[in-house]
């Protein structure tokens, strides 16, 4: 996948409709939905549940097609990328970080964390000295070496941070990322996503319900039934 | 990803749930133990058979007249028996090759005659390694080169004819034009082997002897016996030796002068491959099941290594992988589990007199009381090879499950 475009939007999403079918009954989880995310941002979409939250980070991660709409990734139509096209641009250009499961029980903390490095083929050399840095980033020192089941909830969010930076995508794609946490926690991993977002510049998109998510975002873009029903950007 | 990267996440798979692998590996180890003990006991005991058999008198190989086998007859003989069993060592699977004569005869004594299978043999070169009976010359010896009065007899045609080591017997035969001929020998030994086709019916005459009784020729006999270094060849063995077949000679293996014996062998190996094939298909049962439910309860994460990249074909590989470290395992432990159990049963062997009473013949070859468990090398590859491949067979699908998982789906589930 090639690197990021020059300038413009990371995301945009236009008149985007999805509509499941749930039985018998058609669900319309997004209903013409227009959203731009520029380089930067720390955007945190909320909205009740079934109001298309994380309809719309599936259909930005490549993860699900839109029923209609375009959803344009620094300006690739993932509508005309085919299935290894867009496994490449999860890879390279987008990060995930899910409220649980998210790491390999099997691997080590560096192990998870360095995945989307070694699915790119980057040595283990360098991908060990990459990753090695980054859990000190995240402040994992000295837990490189522990399996998810040796360390805390917390502590595995971070990993999947880290691993969802290693390869510094164009954004980060996180889904209810501090629903499985104490309060503590996810303040910790607040602190710690923000730090990323102003010192190296990470965009970040939540999909949440957590209002500690909401108050820290510098954009809150509230859906309801599928559109866009306010969209709040903070300064500072 | 590079695959030894997937080999090791692979090997860390197998062990998430230690129980479910031992009890899978298990299956594998007790799977692959009945099938190499199966095998060996079947190799051994019918490789056996096939020599004993083969030293009763055609060979592994024989080169005979083309109408012997269907109609047995005097005037049914081969020539220039010299030349063709010199052509016929040249073959570097060959141990030995013996003209002899083969037929039937009448014995008579002191009032008393029976019938009896001949066979004529030169005591320069027939050993009991040639030809079994003479292992079994209880009492008194072989005739020599120079005896042309000799004969042995099988220790239960002499009782019946009421002869003992020394005395007189006549033997008459239809010569190849079809006279009758009648000679004189003195009993120069007595044959025991437990096998009453040979204890009650067979003699044995000087090859020279019996040359002339029928009207042959000093080159002539009804056969030449070929052994062959190990059984398994004979077929290669008599492929080869096809140029030597003519209108008057052809050249068949032990499958078809031993057709009852064939017959029985072959029954018996169709029998243990399907119990074989049966238990490969239970190992298979087994994998998959361990497979599939590991597969189905690790979709959340497969539906999250989608997300951040991984390929459809990596995730497929890894379940791939993750049933061929099962099969590499399971062969293994099976070889551990095996070896010494193989090792005794190689040597020791386990007595099976109890089962056989007096003893017991199939197509007149008299089975060992001893049954020992000897399997080919190719039959040991065989098997290991179908336990590979009912592992990997046993994990296709869970291994497409995996690939071919949704993301989204999937990721609700966690």
């Amino acid at each position: 996948m090639s690197t990021a475009t020059a300038s413009g939007p990371i995301v945009a999403l236009k008149n985007v409709t999805k509509t499941y079918q749930q039985g018998a009954i058609e669900v319309h989880a997004l209903r013409g939905l227009d959203l731009v995310i520029e380089p930067g941002e720390f955007t945190a979409i909320s909205g009740p549940s079934g109001s298309g939250k994380s309809t719309a980070l599936n259909l930005i991660g490549g993860l699900d097609t839109p029923t209609g709409g375009s959803v344009q990734v620094e300006g690739h139509d993932l509508g005309a990328l085919g299935r290894k096209a867009l496994s490449d641009l999860r890879r390279d250009r987008i990060g995930f970080v899910f409220q649980a499961y998210n790491l390999v029980p099997v691997l080590t903390a560096a192990e998870n964390a360095e995945m989307v490095l070694a699915l790119q083929g980057v040595d283990d050399k360098t991908r060990r000295a990459k990753v090695t840095a980054l859990l000190d980033q995240v402040g994992l020192q000295g837990l490189a070496d522990r399996r998810p089941d040796e360390l805390s909830g917390g502590q595995q969010q971070r990993v999947a941070i880290a691993r969802a930076i290693a390869a510094q995508p164009a954004i980060v794609l996180a889904d209810e990322p501090t629903a499985n946490v104490d309060s503590a926690t996810a303040e910790m991993l607040l602190d710690l996503m923000e730090r990323l977002n102003q010192d190296l510049g990470v965009t970040f998109l939540f999909s949440t319900h957590d209002p500690r998510v909401m108050a820290r975002a510098k954009r809150l873009i509230n859906l309801v039934d599928g559109k866009v029903d306010s969209d709040e950007r903070r300064d500072g | 990803m590079k695959i030894s990267t997937l080999a090791a996440m692979a090997w860390r798979n197998i062990w998430r749930n230690r129980r479910r692998t031992l009890v899978t590996l298990a299956s594998i180890v007790f799977g692959t133990f009945l099938a190499i003990m199966l095998t060996g006991v079947g190799d051994a005991t019918y490789g056996s058979m096939i020599d004993t058999a083969a030293r009763m008198g055609n060979g592994h190989v024989t080169v005979q007249h083309p109408m012997q086998v269907q109609a047995p007859a005097p005037k049914r003989f081969i020539s220039g028996t010299t030349a063709l069993a010199d052509k016929i060592k040249a073959d570097p699977e060959v141990k030995h090759v013996s003209a002899r004569i083969m037929g039937q005869v009448m014995l008579a004594a002191a009032g008393e005659s029976r019938g009896a299978g001949v066979i004529g043999i030169d005591p320069t070169v027939e050993s009991k390694d040639t030809l079994s009976a003479l292992g079994g010359i209880s009492e008194g010896k072989l005739f020599g080169p120079d005896d042309k009065r000799g004969i042995v007899l099988g220790a239960d045609l002499a009782r019946h004819l009421g002869v003992k080591l020394g005395r007189k017997v006549v033997f008459t035969l239809t010569d190849r034009h079809g006279e009758v001929f009648s000679g004189l020998a003195r009993v120069r030994g007595l044959i025991h082997t437990g096998t009453s086709a040979i204890d009650g019916g067979l003699c044995l005459l000087p090859i020279s002897v019996l040359r002339k009784a029928l009207g042959y020729g000093p080159d002539d006999a009804t056969l030449l016996a070929v052994l062959v270094t190990d059984q398994r060849y004979a077929a290669a063995v008599s492929k080869r030796l096809m140029p030597l077949a003519n209108e008057q000679r052809v050249v068949l293996t032990w499958h078809q002068t031993l057709a009852e014996m064939s017959g029985f062998i072959d029954m018996k190996l169709s029998g243990a491959a399907f119990m074989q094939g049966l238990m490969m298909l239970l190992i298979a049962a087994g994998i998959f099941n361990a497979l599939f439910v590991s597969v189905m309860e690790r979709l959340p994460e497969f539906g999250i290594l989608t997300a951040i990249g991984w390929r459809r074909s990596q995730l497929f590989i890894l379940v791939m992988l993750e049933s061929l470290w099962l099969a590499l395992v399971g062969i293994g432990l099976s070889a551990v589990v095996t070896a010494l159990p193989y090792y005794k049963l190689s040597t020791d062997g386990f007595s099976i007199a109890d089962q056989l009473g007096d003893g017991a013949e199939i197509a007149n070859v008299m089975m060992d009381p001893t049954m020992y468990v000897r399997i080919h090398p190719e039959n040991l590859a065989l098997i290991v090879l179908a336990v590979v491949t009912a592992t990997l067979l046993s994990g296709l699908f869970p291994a497409y499950k995996a690939g071919s998982v949704n993301p989204v789906d999937a990721i609700k589930l966690v």
